[in-house]
């Protein structure tokens, strides 16, 4: 019996083996590399300068570094207007998406297009929507009696559009994710809220959204981590435009290193960017520990 | 059921429905256009003179099928290379005694939220050294990990619920362990399996960051990076840009849409019980 175990678990370790060496190959080695790259000045467009070990003056120079904190600003805007954003429009779209329909596949691919939809085309799609001259958007206002709005070369106006077009693309798999909460909710508490008069209000706020608990953090969770992610969406309509004002961390860091070659400094700041994301991914975990504990009591 | 009620339930349809299909819709439209059409105020909603022109210049202006086939064939590869590995994972995560599980499980997780553009730079060096920029191995390799952790999870899923008795049975009937792993457990999950693989599949079709960064090759260019060169420095010809978007959505939409409640299934298992 110990000689089957023992070799089962070595049977276990070398099918888990694969796996581990590819994390290794493409997320462990890279990150080290990273992190080990954020101390030296590496320019890759003037290699005659050498890659002098410079200590922490990158990680000085961002925290002197204006268009770093824009860019955390701008990123930290996104998150905190798109996370709530999201799950809001997600939970009216998954409400609306469990009424009893009998044709039940518009609804669902109305729900899977927007998350199959590529990020860089949902960004090219929402240009396309706030466009001044062509856009549907401006037009819709012309017809409602509102004077053409410049969306896209106004500062305010474009991180509002950007916003509104990462709740669209987000919303939908937010939606599909608090679904699959609403359908495990068992009939008996409602048919019971039933027989004691509740309103709809009544139930929707007393078990619908005490139920869905679980599902809403874990969505909200997986909302925050992407949001701070965010690039393709402002990239592809504003290129962090006008001026850098609705520039992202993550294409901050994109530009330092593939447009000026500045490697180091790049490197130290997708240092920063990783901290940053490994603190939500560290209250995923502690969430999903915690929510496991309780469904071992 | 009252006609009041029936309303409400299929305008709640339209709505979700719509909200989806609008912008696919939006640029169908646009892409029929011409060019004079778009440029007339008011802007017209339907295509008043419908016309393919669009397309036959998107194929011609850009390298718009060798973006469909370098999408294709990054995609598939790395979701055969995801699909396997993270299958012979979520077979020793399960049905293995492998101390630990669930840590691992929670750590394949945490890699999964990794931001990317933290790794584009170290990748890009790494592929740099082994000489694999402006090959699809240097899209392919990441894409495999990157959809590993939700491949890991679904087939895991799946695993768990098969009897272990089966699996006795077949090596009692003289199967090795992984005799028993492809002969029973894969076949028998063969849904878990097709699920995995198509949210593999649409992770990597999607990608932006990456495939901007290991592929500037024109001819290697991916769909969503291919998508973006239509545009000019100043000028957006939207027919032309639609049409190459109507393009480049069709096949992945097709996807999703015969395969819709397996796609689902998989993303609420990576979502909720993860």
């Amino acid at each position: 019996m110990t000689r089957k175990s023992l070799s089962e678990r070595s049977l276990g370790f070398l099918l888990l083996a694969p796996a581990a060496l590819l994390l290794l190959l493409i997320v462990v080695y890279p990150i080290a590399n990273l992190v080990w790259a954020s101390f030296f000045d590496i320019h890759l467009a003037e290699p005659w300068r050498g890659e002098p070990f410079v200590a922490l003056e990158n990680y000085a120079r961002a925290f002197a570094d204006e268009r770093f904190w824009r860019s955390v600003a701008t990123t930290s805007i996104y998150v905190v207007v798109t996370v709530p954003g999201a799950l809001l429009v997600g939970l009216g779209l998954a409400l609306l998406a469990n009424l009893p329909f009998r044709v039940k596949w518009p609804v669902r691919l109305g729900l899977l297009l927007p998350w199959a939809l590529p990020l860089v085309f949902s960004g090219l799609i929402f240009r396309w929507f706030f466009d001044y001259r062509q856009g549907i958007v401006n037009d819709l206002l012309a017809r409602a009696g509102v004077d053409a709005l410049a969306w896209l070369t106004d500062p305010r106006l474009a991180l509002a559009a950007i916003c509104i077009a990462i709740v669209w693309k987000s919303s939908s798999f937010m939606a599909l994710m608090l679904l699959a909460g609403l359908q495990t909710i068992p009939r008996e508490l409602y048919e019971a809220a039933a027989v004691d008069g509740a309103t709809r209000w009544q139930k929707l706020v007393s078990i619908t959204l005490p139920m869905l608990r679980p599902a809403i953090m874990v969505a909200l969770i997986f909302r925050t981590i992407t949001a701070i992610q965010t690039f393709d969406i402002p990239y592809a309509m504003t290129g962090g435009g006008p001026g850098d004002s609705t520039e992202t961390l993550a294409m901050y860091i994109q530009k330092t290193t593939l447009d000026f070659l500045d490697f180091g400094y790049g490197s130290a700041l997708a240092t920063l960017m990783f901290c940053l994301s490994l603190l939500a991914t560290a209250g995923y975990l502690r969430y999903t520990r915690r929510s496991a504990r309780r469904e071992d009591a | 059921m009252p006609l009041k009620r029936r309303t409400i339930v299929w305008l709640a349809g339209v709505v979700v429905a719509v909200n989806g299909f609008i912008p696919a819709l939006w640029i169908l439209a646009t892409s029929l256009k011409s060019e004079t059409e778009l440029m007339s105020q008011p802007i017209t909603y339907l295509p008043q003179a419908p016309t393919l022109a669009n397309y036959l210049q998107a194929f011609t202006e850009q390298p718009l099928l060798a973006f469909l086939w370098n999408s294709f064939v990054v995609a598939s590869l790395s979701t055969l290379l995801c699909v396997l590995v993270s299958a012979l994972a979520a077979y020793a995560l399960t049905r293995l005694r492998v101390p630990r599980s669930q840590l691992i499980m929670a750590a394949l997780m945490a890699v999964a939220m990794f931001p990317l553009v933290s790794l584009m730079v170290p990748l890009f060096k790494l592929m740099r050294e082994l000489g694999l920029l402006n090959t699809y191995l240097a899209l392919i390799l990441p894409y495999a990990v990157l959809s590993m952790p939700v491949c890991t999870l679904v087939l895991a899923s799946f695993f768990q619920d098969i009897e272990p008795d089966l699996e006795a049975a077949a090596m009692v009937d003289g199967c090795s362990r992984v005799g028993a792993l492809l002969r029973v457990i894969v076949p028998l999950s063969a849904p878990g399996v097709f699920t995995a693989a198509i949210l593999a599949f649409v992770n990597a079709w999607d990608e932006f960051l990456l495939a901007l960064t290991m592929l500037n090759r024109l001819s290697m260019r991916t769909l969503p990076v291919g998508i973006t060169l239509y545009q000019g420095e100043f000028a957006f010809p939207w027919p032309l840009i639609s049409a190459a978007l109507v393009v480049a959505i069709v096949p992945i939409s097709i996807l999703i849409a015969v395969f819709q409640e397996r796609v689902v299934g998989g993303l609420t298992a990576g979502g909720v019980k993860g």
